[in-house]
């Protein structure tokens, strides 16, 4: 049985490894990851293709089925966003929750392709978005409520300023490592599924754990997308709710 | 700290993927967002729409049935009323038809009890210058005196005339 680091060579087919050192590259903002550049780069334009032919020739009266798609995908969002926050403030944050949703599920979802990889397979992907969801929960608290924003963290008394500051700050981390746990651990097994066979034995069978795990890493990559967002809404709702 | 960097393989593709993640969203905000928001806005509209022209057909309907019920009452009613005309005016007629058959009954009626009236008289009349002349002839045989045929004549017809008109 070979290594992970072997089977990771192995299935890097387009060479992302032999730039840098092991895929990381020098760039004046600082060290990349090649690899995860690159794929994040082509699901923008997966979704970009997605998006922009669905909404080609959208119709009112019958739409295609990709019009279809999308619009259930912006419904779906937008009543969870108006379920956990008033009209005026949610119609605002529905386009970054679609974003947000339509970017964790095409990057979650293109790590199954063979030899792709998730984006969402790498922390600084992740801690990247949960850190912009935590960002713009403190700018939308202070936006909505003012200075007044700052008084939740010394409710209901002073003695808990510190486990609130805990608390606020592990929600960006728990976020992001969530989603990254899942998917890179889907991407591990993946390839640990591939590495455990011989050839012989994946023709004789050997194929059919690939093949579940692989159905059930595209639940996985919706799960958990959907958890992203329901958080992040979750939060937004948290920190413009009026009562307090 | 910097451990705990190395250990999770932090580095500036964070920013890079911030800086990815702001792109697809400024670019799904102007490009797409709208067109979708515009779509189900007007099929919103448009169901409304339906909804409220329906709502509106079945009023229309339901105030066509109306009229159409009424005008069939009243036709009902007419018809109703030309039925009764008609058999009024044929009970009339009959009444006419009988009283004209009752009329010309009674004028035949009484046509035959004059005729009966007349024949009477005319026999009564008879019978009187019969019994004149067989009294005459009675008259003759018995006194056998000879009184000349038109003295003795006007004689019985007096003795008749003052006996009165008794009944025979």
């Amino acid at each position: 049985m070979k290594s992970l680091e072997e089977v990771h060579k192995e299935l890097d087919v387009w060479g992302f490894l032999n730039y840098g050192h092991h895929g990381i590259v020098h760039t004046p903002i600082g060290e990349v990851d090649l690899k995860t550049l690159v794929m994040t780069w082509i699901v923008l334009g997966l979704i970009v293709l997605f998006t922009v032919s669905a909404i080609r020739n959208a119709r009112v009266d019958r739409p295609g089925k990709l019009q279809l798609m999308l619009e259930e995908i912006f419904q779906f969002l937008r009543g969870l966003v108006y379920e956990n926050m008033d009209y005026k403030k949610g119609a605002g944050l529905m386009c970054l929750i679609f974003t947000l949703f339509i970017f964790l599920l095409f990057c979650n979802l293109w790590g199954l392709i063979p030899t792709m990889m998730s984006p969402t397979a790498n922390v600084n992907t992740t801690l990247g978005m949960s850190l912009t969801v935590f960002l713009l929960v403190q700018v939308l608290g202070f936006r909505y409520k003012g200075v007044g924003f700052l008084r939740h963290f010394v409710q209901p008394h002073f003695v808990f300023l510190p486990i609130i500051i805990i608390e606020e700050l592990s929600k960006p981390i728990t976020l992001a490592l969530r989603l990254y746990g899942n998917i890179y651990a889907g991407e591990v097994l993946i390839a640990v599924l591939l590495a455990l066979f011989g050839l012989v034995v994946t023709f004789l069978g050997g194929f059919i754990p690939s093949v579940i795990w692989l159905a059930f890493s595209i639940f996985v990559g919706f799960v958990q997308a959907f958890i992203f967002t329901m958080l992040t809404i979750a939060y937004v709702s948290q920190a413009v709710a009026d009562h307090h | 700290m910097e451990q705990i960097i190395k250990a999770l393989g932090l580095n500036a593709t964070l920013v890079a993927q911030i800086f990815n993640f702001i792109i697809l969203l400024i670019f799904l905000r102007v490009v797409v967002y709208p067109h979708i928001v515009k779509v189900l806005e007007q099929r919103q509209e448009a169901i409304a729409g339906n909804v409220k022209a329906a709502e509106e057909e079945r009023k229309q309907a339901e105030a066509l049935r109306q009229s159409y019920l009424a005008d069939m009452q009243k036709a009902r009613e007419e018809a109703q009323a030309i039925i009764q005309q008609a058999a009024k005016a044929g009970e009339a007629q009959a009444q006419q038809i009988i009283e004209a058959a009752r009329n010309e009954a009674n004028r035949v009626k009484d046509s035959a009890l004059q005729e009966i009236e007349r024949e009477k008289e005319k026999a009564v009349a008879e019978l009187r210058d019969q019994v004149v002349s067989l009294s005459i002839l009675v008259a003759d045989k018995i006194i056998g005196k000879q009184i000349t045929q038109d003295l003795q004549h006007g004689l019985v017809k007096e003795f008749i005339k003052e006996a009165g008109d008794l009944p025979c």
